[in-house]
């Protein structure tokens, strides 16, 4: 149990910070289309000129091999530099954090020198294509189709909640490709291409005004076997190692950022008047003591975080206990956001974007994502029952 | 930058629980239930002589060597066991003597042979420590003291327990026995003022035993939900409750963390070290008495008995919660801290 930083560590922080000052963007990121894509792979390569992406991705594959704490250290940095808009908010998010993880956690070699130096250059742009109309928290109960012809595989179905999904040049689907096997033992993960003959894409308005979540149509797409990831049918394993990522890792730069969301409503609450009309909102008692236990509260979300870092680095693989943390951090995330609105009084009733300097109420709205995307908060209490604590299935 | 406890720390745990299983047993200290004191004074020796007063204490100041970080693994412990007994003022008391320069009582502390008890302000704004002690206050563990360690204001004093009249109350916790009493300049033996150090760690020490509530409840949940069976089947399967089992564990791994890193800021002297020792004071109070709670529920029936452990969480969680402060107090000092 140690709160030393190595003497690279604390040069990188340094180093971090030097470079996002000079480096960070000051514009305003364009709220949708081929702007925001634009405005997106720019700055992914802009941190790929400058040595920051992959920081955690191994040297082989183009990443910069250092550890979870480095990758933790550049979030922090990030957020403390004021920039204008939020890390993940971002085209690039799945490509960075979910897609490429898994390539290099499951892909065969071909797979990752096509993909991966792409994904890292800002070249290339990933969707995710998991749920189903039909399959949302029961994902394993999928029905897109994958029939094999030949050396391809051709799929017909649906995916939904397909975030940019209409910028994107690659998906990593989930079909089935065996619907005799057991519901978990038919599946494939499969690199769809997004310009394939037969995909559909349609944008879906969301209650935070964002259009980029789609949904996604299939008539008889052809890919090739090639394009398959992990094995036909095994697909499962590999979305759970991508699942694994996902709770494990991949929302460290939210976690990062809400402590640094929380010291802006500090401050605004010290320099905004009050219900009261005369005193600033701090000078409320009630207001002061929500205030402070956010503050406590994501000085929680941040242990767990390193904690999970340390569990991480003993195992080598995120373990369920990443759940733990997601959950703590959707719930964390609402209520931050909800005491936002009450702190900034009438102003809670202007509409803003969810991106960019001063904004309260479209983050607000978007924070209702975090408690049901990458699996439910019920789905995680389930994982955290039934995988951290044992307690059997129903 | 590593969280999880070494393999030195991981046996310093274990020596801790195997001991506390086998001495404190809940249902064996039970036959202390409303004590003036509930301390054994040869088991108290004995505690002693594994160096758990000292454990933190340098080897020059007569302690084992180690450090914060370790205490307060102790003190999640005595947590996790509902343990009774003026650990806190006894590892407190220590230290104000040894830092003071009292060499003799300093080792009668830790010896096991002088049982110090703990006086803080009870609804006394004005009340104070250091060189003089004055006030209306609560002492814990006040029955067959040696020696009472008085916090008030930023100082701390410790005076003769012969020295200090105090009423008993009826305890809410059964095995914290508690009484009340006006000082007036009682002969100090020794005093620090703008013992700051001593109240950070205070604030980690009580935060790691609530820590331990909150996991100790968790715990004993689960472990119900997997063998009580209803409906043919434990009661752990049902979502009501596998939930609110998942919802303990993060609390308790919220507390559990957040309590490690505040131990490590303090013994860093970090320039956030008071920032996460309030902070963790807060969380774990509030996981500390959410998870007793829910605990409790988990239990029905059972749980409401007195032969059952539950409500000793319940009391414990209440007493420590407001040992030293409480969480409006630490959540008020958090908001003046500087942004980490």
């Amino acid at each position: 149990m140690n709160l030393d930083l190595t003497a690279e560590e604390q040069a990188f922080r340094e180093e971090a910070r030097t470079w996002l000052r000079e480096n960070l963007p000051t514009e305003p990121r364009p709220p949708e289309g081929r702007e925001m894509r634009e405005f997106d792979l720019a700055w992914q390569r802009t941190l790929y000129e400058g040595g920051w992406a992959g920081i955690n991705w191994p040297v082989e594959y183009g990443g910069r091999g250092l550890t979870d704490i480095q990758q933790m250290i550049w979030y922090e940095e990030f957020a403390k530099a004021d920039p204008p808009f939020t890390l993940n908010n971002s085209c690039t998010f799945v490509g960075n954090l979910h897609g490429g993880p898994t390539l290099i956690a499951c892909g065969d070699e071909e797979q990752k020198a096509r993909h991966l130096p792409r994904i890292l250059r800002g070249e290339e742009v990933w969707c995710q294509g998991f749920s189903e109309p039909g399959a949302g928290s029961d994902l394993a109960s999928l029905t897109t189709r994958g029939v094999i012809d030949g050396d391809e595989l051709v799929v017909t179905g649906q995916k939904t909640w397909t975030s940019y999904a209409h910028v994107a040049d690659f998906q990593e689907l989930l079909v089935r490709t065996n619907p005799s096997a057991p519901k978990h033992k038919g599946i494939t993960w499969v690199i769809c291409d997004m310009r394939s003959p037969g995909i559909e894409v349609r944008e879906i308005r969301t209650m935070s005004h964002v259009t980029d979540f789609c949904e996604v149509f299939y008539d008889e797409v052809r890919i090739p076997l090639s394009n398959v990831v992990g094995g036909i049918d095994n697909g499962w394993r590999t979305a759970m190692s991508t699942l694994s990522f996902e709770r494990g890792t991949a929302f460290m730069a939210d976690q990062v950022e809400l402590a640094a969301t929380v010291e802006r409503l500090i401050e605004e609450a010290r320099v905004r008047t009050g219900p009261d009309g005369r005193r600033p909102v701090i000078a409320d008692e009630e207001m002061a003591r929500r205030l402070a236990t956010a503050r406590a509260e994501v000085a929680a979300l941040r242990s767990m975080t390193i904690a999970g870092i340390s569990r991480n680095a003993r195992t080598g693989m995120p373990g369920p206990e990443g759940s733990m943390i997601r959950l703590f951090h959707g719930e964390l995330h609402q209520r931050v956001y909800q005491l936002a609105l009450d702190v900034i009084g009438a102003d809670a009733l202007r509409l803003t974007p969810v991106d960019g300097e001063g904004v309260w109420t479209g983050p607000y709205l978007q924070s209702f994502a975090y408690t049901i995307g990458g699996g439910t908060t019920d789905i995680q209490r389930n994982i955290v029952g039934e995988r951290v604590l044992g307690l059997p299935r129903a | 930058m590593d969280l999880l406890p070494t393999e030195e720390q991981e046996e310093i745990v274990a020596t801790v629980r195997a001991q506390l299983e086998r001495d404190f047993d809940l249902h064996q200290l039970a036959a202390h239930d409303g004590s003036a004191s509930v301390v054994d004074r040869d088991l108290w020796r004995r505690c002693a002589e594994l160096g758990w007063f000292g454990l933190g204490l340098t080897e020059a100041l007569g302690g084992v060597g180690y450090t914060l970080a370790e205490e307060a693994l102790l003190f999640e412990q005595l947590g996790a066991h509902a343990t009774p007994g003026p650990f806190l003022a006894t590892v407190l008391g220590a230290r104000l003597a040894a830092l003071s320069g009292h060499a003799e009582l300093t080792s009668s502390i830790l010896d096991g042979s002088a049982i110090v008890a703990l006086a803080e302000p009870h609804g006394d704004a004005e009340a104070t420590a250091g060189e003089h002690v004055q006030g209306t206050f609560r002492v814990t563990d006040h029955g067959d003291a040696d020696l009472v360690l008085v916090m008030a204001g930023d100082d701390a004093s410790l005076v003769d327990a012969d020295h200090v009249t105090a009423e008993p109350i009826r305890s809410l916790d059964q095995l914290v026995p508690i009484a009340v009493g006006t000082l007036s300049g009682p002969p100090v033996r020794c005093h620090l003022e703008g013992a700051a150090s001593l109240w950070q760690r205070a604030t980690v020490l009580v935060a790691a035993e609530l820590a331990g509530i909150a996991r100790a409840t968790a715990e004993q949940s689960t472990q119900y939900a997997k063998d009580r069976e209803q409906f043919g089947q434990p009661i752990g399967a049902f979502q009501a409750v596998k939930h609110r089992c998942a919802d303990m564990a993060v609390r308790a791994e919220a507390a559990t963390t957040l309590v490690r890193y505040a131990a490590l800021a303090v013994l860093d002297g970090l320039p956030d070290a008071s920032f996460h020792a309030h902070s963790a004071r807060a969380v774990a109070a509030n996981a500390a008495v959410t998870n007793a709670h829910t605990n409790v529920q988990n239990h029905g029936g059972i749980g409401f008995t007195w032969e059952h452990t539950a409500h000793r969480y319940v009391t414990r969680a209440q007493v420590r919660s407001r040992t030293l402060g409480d969480v409006r107090s630490h959540l008020a000092e958090l908001l003046e801290q500087p942004a980490p």
